[in-house]
């Protein structure tokens, strides 16, 4: 398979001094999804935010499709990012905007500054964007405002937002963490099912190392700032999560219930 | 372990109490200690301000006394003057929602060049910052005159004159709303490669749009109590009659004048209000 990123040598200092990744190296190849474990404040969010250039990094590169990230232009940034869908935790919506509305952003990285301050959206990307919403289940509610769905609901938006890009990568940072575990369950199958039918790979940050292990091919586990396992999610021995949450135990003790 | 180490230092610590006779502190030594000194300085404060100003007893002695003939001359209201008034008053709104809309168009683009979060260029921002904060320094009074002065008595003066405080303020609250709600609006368009008009008209305009008309009803109202004010500086309005009144001691016309003053400000109160109250639901 052929590899889409590549992060070599990746390390973000903030401008405080603190040291979030230290020496990060990563292969992404296409269709991958890959789970980044590690207790708060591991660097996971850092990691995911430096491949689109939310968070500059400090030293590294990162090449993403034969584009090196780091050193892109403003311009060519925008078309990186644009084949990049990113989720958050907190889903991010225009809440005052409609649920379509808020899919068909998606489209924005390939418009004009013009047609996207006037609404000038294709109407194909509008029948994509209504075929994602009925795929997640989210048919009656298109033309609500984004604030009147519940947080599961959001997140689907959000998913859909992302997948409305049309991405080769999918950043998704923590994106069930705010959720309760039914919609939790839902948003993942969503995003995994998604992800495997386009062939999209995915970088998903998890706080949950059993979520994790149900849908991931493979698992990064990142602690204080550095990788210190990657590999299929089998070899992940309990061994090893023990020492990754260690000094943390109570993050592993929540996660139980 | 840490149940048989509890309870040792909250005894001895009771044990010295009673020993001496103390009070157990109870407050936060630090903050305690600020507000010693913020009460303390501003005791001293008063009482050098008390002595700088000239204390005639005798002053208010005869000022008190001229209240109840004052009090009376005023009672005793004319309605001759309303109509000349009622047009001036009108004036007066007019001069303030003007400033005010012609403001608002700079207003909008300004604050998102002058945002942290959102200023394409760091420096451009900062010099922005500056700029307003300066325009904020210089009081309305004085940006009037100086409109007076350079265009003539009239409400054209007004207008222009209220024009900077008021796009000052609209930048300065709009910029701070941005910065305090729009990160997280920024990196969800940033996300999927939009450009920083799609960020400005398809994220942060939309949800910030409510709380921007708000702090514009707000606005407004100041900006009719300016008016009101700085038509005894030659803006027009109501402002100008007023000032004549006081010159020719004309309490009858007087009264009248403040009272519509009053009645326009409250009625106004009571509609921002209830357009914001709309607007946060």
């Amino acid at each position: 398979m052929e590899s889409i990123l590549k992060i070599t040598n990746l390390a973000k200092r903030y401008n405080g001094g603190t040291l979030a990744l230290t020496d990060i190296n990563l292969e992404v190849k296409k269709g991958e999804f890959i789970a980044v474990i590690g207790p708060s404040g591991a660097g996971k969010s850092t990691l995911l935010r430096c491949i689109n250039r939310l968070i500059e990094p400090t030293e590294g590169s990162i090449e993403f499709l034969n584009q090196r990230i780091e050193k892109a232009s403003k311009n060519d940034l925008r078309k990186i990012r644009s084949k990049m869908g990113m989720i958050f935790q907190h889903y991010n919506l225009i809440y005052r905007s409609s649920v379509l509305e808020n899919v068909l952003h998606g489209r924005l990285g390939y418009m004009s500054s013009v047609a996207g301050v006037f609404n000038r959206y294709q109407e194909a990307d509008k029948r994509e964007a209504i075929m994602l919403l009925e795929k997640v289940g989210l048919e009656a509610e298109i033309y609500k405002r984004a604030d009147e769905l519940s947080g599961g609901q959001k997140q689907r938006v959000g998913v859909c937002r992302a997948l409305a890009q049309n991405p080769e990568l999918i950043l998704a940072d923590e994106p069930i963490a705010s959720l309760d575990p039914k919609s939790s369950a839902v948003v993942m199958d969503a995003i995994y099912k998604n992800c495997k039918e386009q062939g999209i790979a995915c970088l998903v940050n998890l706080h949950q190392v059993d979520v994790a292990k149900r849908y991931a091919t493979r698992i990064v586990a990142v602690k204080a700032g550095t990788i210190i396992f990657d590999g299929p999610a089998g070899e992940l021995t309990d061994d090893m999560i023990k020492y990754l949450y260690e000094g943390k135990e109570q993050e592993m003790f929540e996660q139980a219930n | 372990m840490s149940k048989s180490q509890m309870p040792i230092p909250e005894t001895l610590l009771m044990k010295e109490s009673m020993l001496t006779k103390k009070k157990i502190p109870i407050a936060h030594k630090q903050t305690k200690r600020q507000q010693q000194y913020f009460f303390t300085t501003v005791g001293i404060l008063f009482i050098v301000c008390l002595l700088q100003i000239d204390i005639s007893f005798s002053q208010f002695q005869e000022g008190v006394a001229r209240i109840p003939s004052v009090l009376s001359m005023m009672l005793q209201m004319s309605f001759t003057e309303f109509p000349g008034l009622a047009s001036e008053m009108v004036v007066s709104l007019v001069t303030a929602f003007l400033s005010l809309v012609l403001s608002i168009v700079f207003a909008v683009v300004l604050a998102f060049l002058a945002a942290r979060n959102t200023t394409p260029n760091r420096h451009i921002g900062m010099l922005l910052r500056f700029l307003f904060m300066i325009i904020r320094a210089i009081p309305a009074t004085v940006w009037v005159l100086i409109a007076v002065a350079s265009i003539g008595f009239g409400t054209m003066a007004g207008v222009l004159g209220l024009i900077f405080p008021t796009c000052s303020y609209l930048v300065k609250s709009f910029s701070a709303q941005i910065e305090e709600v729009g990160q997280e609006t920024i990196e969800a368009l940033q996300s999927v490669g939009a450009t920083w008009w799609h960020i400005v008209f398809r994220g942060l305009i939309p949800t910030l749009l409510t709380s921007f008309l708000a702090i514009t009803a707000f606005r407004f109202e100041m900006n009719v109590a300016e008016s009101v004010i700085l038509g005894m500086v030659g803006a027009g309005g109501i402002g100008l009659l007023i000032q004549g009144y006081i010159s020719f001691y004309e309490f009858s016309s007087l009264s009248l004048g403040i009272l519509m003053v009053f009645i326009t400000m409250f009625l106004l109160e009571f509609m921002t209000t209830q357009i914001r109250r709309r607007m946060s639901n």
